[in-house]
């Protein structure tokens, strides 16, 4: 594979039924992209993790439960639910 | 061609997810517990709802790096958070949060100990390396109902450390001894409840075989989704079954994933979730890097309890306890704390002491419910010693008494009936019941005297002059017989030496 990724591969991965054009399309558009990626990893730069990013232990929360939502709030905004559950397409991966 | 399963050596590394002890979610301040209606502890973070955050909560980091010093890992300077996508309802981001390449345990071991030869005797001990525990979000619940399935997020965003041992360890025994081991050092720290029943400890299990002496490992199959110490024994069993029978055949293993049926102790296959090994992983860019500051790394390594088995070392070396006595104390921090504080109040006979806890206080706790009877699978007792109504100063009290020779060691297990029953001293009930030995030598010596004298005795005497020691005991009953039990064993040896001459 010249592109050094699998367009069926990624569009499974994505749940996309692509077409033939737009499969042509976007692994033109990908390979753009990771063509800045092999320009940014030929430049020379120190092994460090990127300091902007990195935050003391003030940043974080402190173990007091808050507010929920609810079983009614949350069945609501799904598209099926029942019994305060969400209803889904059966998914088994066990004995059955 | 066929060998025996001794030509075989299997090779198990175990990733066990252990929810911590935490109020709130990991990412979230949703609140979670065990036994909720479905969906009732859930808020948008946990739903990952378009303008939401997640925020790390900092008590499940603190528990984290705690459960790292307790294994003796290096803390590191940082760690991150990573997004590991999928698509799968028990999932509602698409993505779990979790931690691929900076996670907040590296490094460190476990001491496990084998089963002994017997029950009193001390069996092998070994240490399992940790390779690196990571702090994620544990996703949500899903059952199976008829052509659908149903999803409970409640459990979503609980906190979950994963910990993930390197291949060290070499049969189901081990297995098993370094689960219990794990458990006792978590719940000990106060890291996690690892209550099995509540599905709070978890186990992936790795297995393969080789040749005994080979290098290379074999292939291995990962068994998911284990919910108790048994059923990781039992897949380990099996599976060496399985994989030499394969191998022996001339067939070949294969690399997979499988499930657990514990109802009919059997393994299989499991169909995998499509492509469900390419997660795509890449740095969550909502939560930034933590650096783990050393003070807050010094403050939790003075919360590192003493190691079980340093306890246990110390009990039989410093106390002179015999093995049995010493384990049953040291499984169980409250436990072996309170033997503790009654030693220390009574320090000439911690024996004494703990042959009285390990026996007669442990049965009568359980009797009373106050031990909580453990969950079959459970090997650490969930003592509770909350409501013992014997505190430890009032036990060593007890046991000083019979040292002092006041009671005998018989009436310690009525006193100590009537201590459970009331809470009361022991020297109170000893006195309200009149069970004080007696220890008037002027009454004493009159009853000794009096019994020499009878003729029914003389043989014995005889016999104690003539040169045999044990013959003395013989008049001992006697005496004890007149004074109702109360004399006191050691005065009555005394008193007849010195008129026997």
């Amino acid at each position: 594979m010249a592109e050094g990724f699998d367009i069926d591969h990624l569009a499974k991965l994505a749940r996309l039924n692509l077409t033939a054009e737009e499969k042509a399309l976007y692994s033109s558009q990908l390979n753009q992209i990771l063509g800045h990626f092999q320009t940014l990893a030929k430049a020379d730069l120190p092994e460090t993790i990127d300091l902007a990013r990195v935050v003391s232990e003030s940043a974080l929360r402190s173990d007091e439960p808050g507010p929920v939502l609810g079983a009614e709030a949350v069945t609501r905004i799904a598209p099926a639910s029942r019994d305060g559950q969400i209803s889904v397409p059966r998914v088994v991966d066990d004995e059955a | 061609m066929s060998s025996s399963p001794s030509d075989w050596e299997v090779v198990i590394g175990l990733e066990v997810h252990v929810q911590l002890h935490t109020r709130a979610k990991v990412f979230a301040s949703s609140p979670w517990g065990f036994g909720k209606e479905p969906n009732e502890q859930v808020d948008p973070v946990v739903l990952g709802l378009p303008g939401t955050l997640p925020v790390v909560n900092r008590e499940a980091v603190e528990k984290s790096i705690l459960f790292g010093l307790v294994v003796g890992s290096s803390v590191p300077e940082q760690c991150a958070w990573d997004r590991k996508n999928y698509f799968y309802p028990d999932n509602p981001k698409n993505y779990q949060l979790t931690q691929k390449d900076f996670p907040v345990v590296v490094g460190g071991q476990v001491e496990i100990e084998l089963p002994g030869a017997s029950r009193n005797v001390m069996g092998e001990h070994k240490f399992i390396r940790i390779h690196h525990a990571h702090l994620e979000e544990d996703v949500g619940k899903l059952s199976h109902a008829g052509s659908g399935s149903l999803v409970d997020y409640n459990r979503a965003g609980v906190p979950l450390l994963e910990i993930v041992t390197e291949p060290d360890l070499r049969s189901s025994a081990e297995a098993e001894a370094f689960l219990r081991s794990l458990v006792a050092l978590l719940t000990q720290a106060g890291v996690a409840d690892c209550d099995m029943e509540k599905g709070q400890l978890r186990c992936d299990c790795n297995v393969s075989i080789r040749r005994r002496g080979a290098e290379k490992l074999g292939t291995r199959t990962e068994t998911k989704n284990l919910n108790s110490i048994s059923s990781v024994r039992d897949t380990v069993i099996y599976e060496t079954a399985r994989q030499i029978r394969e191998l022996e055949a001339g067939r070949s293993i294969t690399q997979e994933t499988r499930g657990w049926n514990a109802e009919l102790s059997r393994g299989y296959v499991l169909r995998d979730k499509e492509d469900a090994h390419d997660y795509r992983y890449f740095p969550d860019p909502d939560i930034p890097t933590l650096r783990i500051s050393r003070e807050t790394v010094a403050r939790l390594q003075k919360l590192v309890p003493e190691n079980l088995y340093d306890r246990q070392r110390r009990y039989v070396e410093k106390f002179g306890l015999p093995f049995t006595a010493a384990s049953v104390l040291v499984a169980n921090r409250e436990l072996a704390e309170w033997f503790e504080a009654a030693a220390a109040a009574h320090p000439a006979n911690p024996q004494g002491i703990a042959n009285l806890v390990t026996n007669d206080l442990l049965r009568d706790l359980a009797a009373s419910g106050g031990a909580g009877a453990a969950p079959a699978d459970e090997v650490l007792p969930g003592v509770s010693l909350a409501s013992c109504p014997i505190k430890p100063a009032q036990l060593a009290g007890l046991v000083k008494l019979t040292d002092d020779g006041v009671i005998s060691k018989q009436q310690a297990k009525e006193v100590f009936a009537e201590m459970f029953k009331t809470g009361q001293e022991a020297v109170t009930i000893v006195d309200a019941k009149g069970l004080r030995q007696n220890s008037d030598t002027g009454e004493l010596e009159k009853i000794v005297q009096e019994v020499i004298a009878d003729p029914a005795v003389a043989k014995s005497i005889a016999e104690y002059r003539a040169g045999n020691e044990k013959a003395i005991n013989a008049l001992k009953g006697p005496i004890m017989k007149r004074t109702q039990g109360k004399a006191n064993p050691v005065l009555i040896d005394q008193l007849l030496r010195k008129f026997l001459g």
